[in-house]
């Protein structure tokens, strides 16, 4: 890599193998999914034998997946909102103001990302029975606010690193209050931090099972923790069918992403 | 509100700060604390929580034969991944930094992909690849490399394999982005002056891309011992780490008390592993200066 000039060397050659080798091994099983949701025999098949597309039309038929479907998205809008507003509050307190014990508050903020998912489910879960609100659908937007906030204050903040402040003290210098002043000079300039936060938000908390699981209650569970009792149940191609749809979504979700705000310099 | 005060909760930020602290409070901090005396209670069957103070959950830990075995699987299974994500994922994460061609972002995103796609979709695919009748013991059974089925699934090979591919990306992007922060003419320079590949390999890229391989690691390892989907699924509901066993005490077994201790226990290994690498990281700083 050092001289690009280079002729293609067999240590090169075998370096660029190497490399397409494990990307492939990333997305393995990727293709392995969507290819056996189009099988046509009633158990999971790689390759497909014959091609059909009716497990696609059994899973978009089914109650269950779409009420699933609409719980996610309406639990991963809520927590993505709550933690946009709230995590942008605090991450410009943090940046902006003279916060007392600033470096314990960002850790405490931050700590949900180190955290065993698992035990922050159970403590919920003891938590949420212990009050008698459990099964609420209040509590899971809490816990999801708890859990993707840290993603929002990371975005929001590193955009606040390099953004020049005083321009919003020269908005209200010349007499805008300091909403005002936030709303119409800063959040313009920190917009791509909350793009970044909002999207990772969205897609922490649509994804979550290891805190969701302990917290939903019967009538409503969520699309992954649908698919996760789906497998324990015995896997058939409409697993795999469901979960190519998430796939194609994911990957759709992506493209856009980085046209839209360059999503790999977030990651 | 007098005036004073809200004078010092706008300076202070603790106005702005306060409707998070208190959602954190709610929905983190308190639940956590709570978790402790439940740890301490001894556990009535078909009750749940009993009467009464002891230290018998955490001491049944330390001696429970069961419990070694579990842990002890949890902090294997946790390094093996470490360790094969540090050797499969440094080259590319130095093939992906030193990239000059326009097809590098592409790249990267294939590298983001799988970290973004659901978890339990992932843990799927290895099912399909890993099981009995999956496409690698197909394939392997096909082309003669062996007479019957490898058991890939439900033990530690499966584990170890699916985690590894689960966790490959954070390893590349941190060391990726550690690379990125090395000036190409370092490399240059010290291959001027007649270093050989392996030299400025030992000299220059692994000392000075040690930050990231070091925090990759970190989390790679705390987040394969915190896992719950993927060993579930993959280890099944008879091969048993740490987090599946919690899941356990709490969701089928209703033993809130040894489940809560259990916690305190992996939150501690956590803990643990977290405030060692600081302090190795510290001095490693401090003899690179």
């Amino acid at each position: 890599m050092i001289n690009n000039q280079s002729n293609l060397s067999p240590q090169k050659i075998a370096y660029v193998a190497y490399v397409a080798v494990i990307l492939f091994f990333l997305e393995l099983p990727v293709i392995v999914v969507v290819l056996a949701s189009f099988s046509d025999t009633s158990y999971l098949t790689i390759p497909p034998q014959g091609l059909t597309l009716r497990w696609y039309d059994e899973v978009l038929s089914d109650a269950r997946y779409m009420s699933a479907i609409y719980t996610s998205v309406k639990l991963a809008l809520c927590a993505t909102i709550i933690s946009l507003v709230l995590g942008t509050a605090a991450s410009y307190a943090l940046i902006r103001k003279k916060v007392p014990f600033a470096a314990t508050i960002s850790s405490a903020i931050m700590a949900p990302l180190i955290f065993p998912a698992v035990v922050i489910g159970v403590a919920l879960l003891q938590f949420y029975s212990l009050i008698g609100i459990r099964g609420h659908f209040l509590t899971l937007v809490l816990s999801h606010v708890a859990i993707t906030v840290p993603y929002v204050v990371r975005s929001v903040m590193s955009t606040m690193a390099g953004t020049d402040f005083t321009i919003e003290e020269a908005a209200r210098t010349l007499g805008a209050d300091a909403l005002t002043a936030f709303r119409l000079v800063t959040l313009p300039m920190i917009r791509p931090g909350l793009i970044a936060g909002g999207l990772f938000s969205f897609i922490i908390s649509f994804d979550n099972v290891p805190v969701t699981i302990f917290l939903l209650n019967v009538r409503e569970i969520t699309l992954p923790v649908k698919i996760f009792t789906a497998i324990e149940h015995g896997v058939d191609p409409s697993i795999a069918a469901i979960s190519s749809i998430m796939i194609f979504v994911t990957g759709a979700f992506l493209v856009f992403a980085e046209r839209w705000i360059g999503f790999h310099k977030f990651a | 509100m007098t005036n004073r005060l809200r004078i010092w909760l706008n300076a202070s930020g603790i106005g702005l700060l306060s409707p998070l602290a208190i959602v954190l409070l709610l929905a983190f901090i308190a639940p956590v604390l709570i978790m402790f005396p439940t740890s301490l209670h001894p556990y009535t069957p078909g009750v749940g929580i009993g009467e009464g103070w002891t230290l018998e959950n955490y001491v049944e830990i330390f001696s429970d034969s069961y419990y070694h075995e579990v842990i002890l699987r949890s902090l294997g299974m946790a390094f093996s991944v470490m360790i094969f994500t540090i050797i499969i994922g440094c080259p590319l994460a130095y093939f992906l930094a030193r990239m000059q061609s326009r097809a590098r972002n592409w790249l990267v995103l294939l590298v983001i992909f799988p970290l973004l796609l659901n978890l339990v979709v992932r843990s799927f695919g290895w099912i399909a690849l890993l099981s009995k009748h999956g496409l690698i013991n197909d394939v392997l059974l096909s082309i003669g490399m062996i007479d019957e089925p490898l058991k890939l699934i439900f033990n530690l090979t499966g584990l170890i394999i699916g985690m590894t591919h689960i966790f490959l990306p954070f390893m590349v992007l941190l060391v990726m982005g550690s690379i990125q922060n090395i000036p190409v003419d370092l490399e240059e320079a010290a291959a001027v002056l007649g270093s050989n590949r392996t030299r400025v390999f030992f000299s220059i890229i692994l000392p000075l891309s040690i930050p990231g391989l070091l925090s990759g690691s970190i989390l790679v390892f705390i987040l394969s011992i915190s896992a719950l989907v993927t060993p579930r699924l993959l280890g099944g509901p008879t091969y048993k780490v740490i987090s599946t066993l919690i899941y356990d005490e709490f969701m089928q077994l209703l033993n809130w008390p040894a489940g809560s201790a259990l916690a305190f226990v992996l939150t501690l290994i956590v803990l643990v592993v977290i405030w060692a690498t600081g302090r190795f990281s510290k001095r490693w700083m401090a003899h690179l200066t």
